[in-house]
């Protein structure tokens, strides 16, 4: 079946077009029809670009100043005989959303119902920049395509499987209960992806596997998943905790907070965005949050970005352990996003001397893989180590199709606590 | 919001339709920003640079944003562009005679029913918006400095000024997530009313000798949780304006409260307007920043 799948962000929306059924999943056929995107969505530049295998890259501009508008035009650029890829609107069959925050809620991707919007607009406080435009992506597609079924996935999902010795913060419980302070953990699609595509590389079966997967990308997270679930996952409350990233902090001590507003006079905004946009590789190095930038100024000597490449890496090593211990063994480390698919020397630096754990790098493989799935450990390496690139759309679109056929699992936390 | 907002008109590129520029711009609308001459527009837009940059280095915006909100500012010198903006604010010195002229241009060349906004914290929105020919679409909101990050903003409704026009003031205040506070017509509001004669008493016991005015301030920052004390808060807002909305609470009111203190009418005499001429109270640098601060006026982690 035609699925359209759509990424809604504050000013832009991107959307595929993916052909898959149980069958295709099944065999790793899915079909990727059309990729595209709308930015400076409450702009009078707005841009739509388009991509279609087999036709030359289309892109126009106009003025778009709110997300039904944005919407319509995508299903006419997909419906437009020179550069669309549909003949008709009614070729859709199904719609599935990415929705960044289920909270506790939801478990599972699940049927768009009146109720299930409301229980996403209750977890849009713990989202607030993300979650009021994936909805607003849901109502103009559901205005624009009402009789297909539309389904939400989320990122946090997946996770919900850690159990409560993983998830809480060491703070007073009563802040759990009030305000839903926990780990809630990102990028699941991408870990639960990457996850079982390895299986599939690895001829084994996931729920036989104990897997480290690490996505490096604008964001990054590692998740430590145990024969199939999640376990742990190095992103928290928020996608600020965890692994140095572009601009974000990562771990921290979170007395640095209240110091540094008070000896700065800083106010709640300016630590905000200090830790979320000023921080991390750009703001240790000086010099740019681009992995590609970093790299190119330290093999010219340029010693902060040096620093920074190597923090980055090292955090990556640090959970790398850690994950490997709370599993209590790995049959494979998984790398995947722009950074860890392309950036041979993180995945080196994070690797390295790891032949304490079994894991025994392969430098030429690794040298080899600039992207593109493949092993990057030894033949003999107990634990193996390869790049999966990530397909979060897929993702999406399969979970369409699981959720419609009545297959969908449920990553049912472990136990509940009063 | 059940109406259209995309574009804003401000007049007046000072201190104030700066901070408001950069607000409404940096939420995403379009700016058209009228000064008076291609000079006045130049210094503007320097200055709005250099505030921008300021507030990079204090963490608050990235480069991309600040390029982002610079590039939705039109700055122009004409009112031709008032004509497609579907609100309009003026911020222009605290006169009466000013305003109510640019209040005629405006009221000329706006789209029925499109709002039109006076920022004053003293001036009457009726007497303003008599000079017009829809009055009921006039009313005051009164932005206080820095509006980037205060977040409150009164808005004042005039004698005839109808619910749509008022109710789409709370809207846009909302939007450029200030809390808006309502308020009906009266000289100085509810803001600038109560603070006015706590910085004139404070501005008495500096002079009566009580105590020096760093420690005044000091007392009444630590003692009511205070971000600035009120002698460094008129030195910011500046001893010139400070004098000024005195003055016109005083005529408006009668009220002795409100009689300015002679040393602060002594130290505007003397031209020591506060942090813009680097002295008023206080002493500070070019950026400025506060020279003389006590060592206990510092921030602490207790």
């Amino acid at each position: 079946m035609k699925i359209l799948v759509l990424n809604s962000g504050s000013s832009s929306v991107k959307f595929q077009v993916i052909e898959t059924d149980l069958e295709r999943i099944e065999n790793a056929q899915d079909l990727t029809l059309a990729v595209g995107q709308i930015e400076k969505i409450g702009m009078s530049d707005s841009r739509l670009v388009i991509s279609v295998p087999g036709k030359k890259p289309y892109q126009t501009y106009r003025e778009v100043l709110e997300h039904r508008a944005a919407i319509n035009w995508a299903m006419r650029t997909l419906t437009d005989p020179e550069v669309g890829v549909l003949k008709d609107v009614h070729e859709i069959e199904a719609v599935g959303h990415r929705m960044v925050h289920g909270g506790e809620a939801f478990a599972s991707s699940v049927l768009i119902t009146p109720d299930v919007v409301h229980q996403i607009e209750e977890c849009s406080v713990l989202a607030p920049l993300h979650n009021p435009p994936n909805l607003r992506g849901y109502f103009a597609a559901n205005s624009a395509l009402p009789e297909v079924p539309h389904v939400a996935v989320f990122d946090t999902a997946f996770h919900q499987t850690m159990p409560a010795h993983s998830f809480l913060y060491g703070l007073p419980f009563r802040l759990y209960k009030k305000h839903h302070i926990r780990k809630y953990g990102f990028h699941g699609t991408s870990h639960r992806y990457v996850a079982f595509r390895a299986s599939q590389v690895l001829n084994r079966d996931l729920k036989d596997l104990q897997l480290i997967t690490i996505h490096l990308g604008n964001g990054a997270s590692v998740a430590a998943i145990d024969h199939g679930k999640s376990i742990d996952t190095s992103m928290g409350f928020t996608p600020l905790e965890g692994l140095l990233m572009g601009t974000r902090t990562g771990d921290m001590d979170p007395a640095i907070i209240p110091w540094l507003m008070a000896m700065e006079e800083l106010t709640l905004h300016q630590v905000n965005t200090m830790m979320n946009k000023h921080s991390g590789l750009y703001g240790v190095s000086g010099v740019s949050p681009d992995m590609r930038e970093i790299e190119e100024a330290r093999a010219s000597g340029h010693e902060r970005a040096d620093i920074a490449f190597k923090m980055f890496s090292y955090r990556i090593r640090k959970y790398i352990g850690a994950y490997a211990a709370s599993l209590g063994g790995v049959d494979a480390v998984v790398f995947t996003g722009g950074i860890g698919e392309h950036s041979t020397e993180v995945r080196r630096l994070a690797l390295e001397n790891m032949a304490w754990m079994g894991l025994i790098l392969d430098t030429e493989r690794n040298e080899a893989n600039q992207g593109g799935e493949g092993f990057v450990s030894t033949e003999e390496s107990p634990v193996k180590a390869l790049v999966v690139p990530t397909n979060e759309e897929r993702t999406i679109a399969r979970d369409v199709v699981r959720v419609l056929n009545g297959v969908m699992p449920t990553f049912e936390p472990p136990d509940s606590i009063s | 919001m059940n109406w259209e907002l995309h574009d804003v008109a401000i007049i007046g590129g000072g201190m104030m339709g700066r901070s408001i520029a950069t607000t409404v711009a940096r939420e995403g609308l379009n700016v058209c920003l009228k000064e008076v001459s291609m000079e006045a527009v130049t210094a503007s837009r320097e200055e709005m640079e250099r505030s921008l940059s300021h507030e990079i280095a204090r963490f608050g915006l990235t480069e991309s944003e600040k390029k982002a909100i610079l590039s939705r500012i039109r700055w122009v010198t004409q009112f031709d562009c008032t004509a497609e903006c579907d609100l309009a604010i003026e911020a222009i010195q605290e006169d009466f005679e000013l305003k109510s002229k640019i209040l005629v241009e405006l009221d000329r060349r706006m789209a029925r029913e499109h709002p039109i906004v006076i920022n004053t914290s003293t001036l009457s929105i009726t007497e303003l918006a008599a000079k017009t020919t829809q009055p009921e679409r006039i009313l005051g909101m009164h932005f206080l400095y820095p509006v980037t990050t205060t977040r409150v903003v009164e808005v004042v409704r005039g004698q005839v000024t109808n619910d749509k026009a008022f109710d789409r003031a709370l809207d846009f205040a909302r939007l450029l997530g200030k809390v808006p506070i309502k308020v009906f017509e009266m000289p100085g509001f509810v803001t600038t009313r109560v603070v006015l004669p706590l910085v004139n008493e404070a501005m008495h016991v500096v002079m009566e000798g009580v105590a020096e005015a760093p420690e005044v301030d000091l007392a009444l920052k630590l003692g009511f949780d205070f971000r600035t004390g009120p002698l460094e808060w008129a030195d910011r807002v500046g001893l010139d304006r400070v004098l000024n909305w005195m003055k016109h609470m005083h005529h408006e009111s009668g009220e002795p409260r409100f009689r300015p203190c002679p040393l602060l009418k002594r130290l505007v005499r003397a031209g020591l307007l506060g942090a813009k001429t680097g002295q008023g109270f206080f002493k500070y640098d070019e950026n400025r920043r506060r020279l003389d601060r006590l060592k206990d006026d510092r921030p602490g982690l207790t």
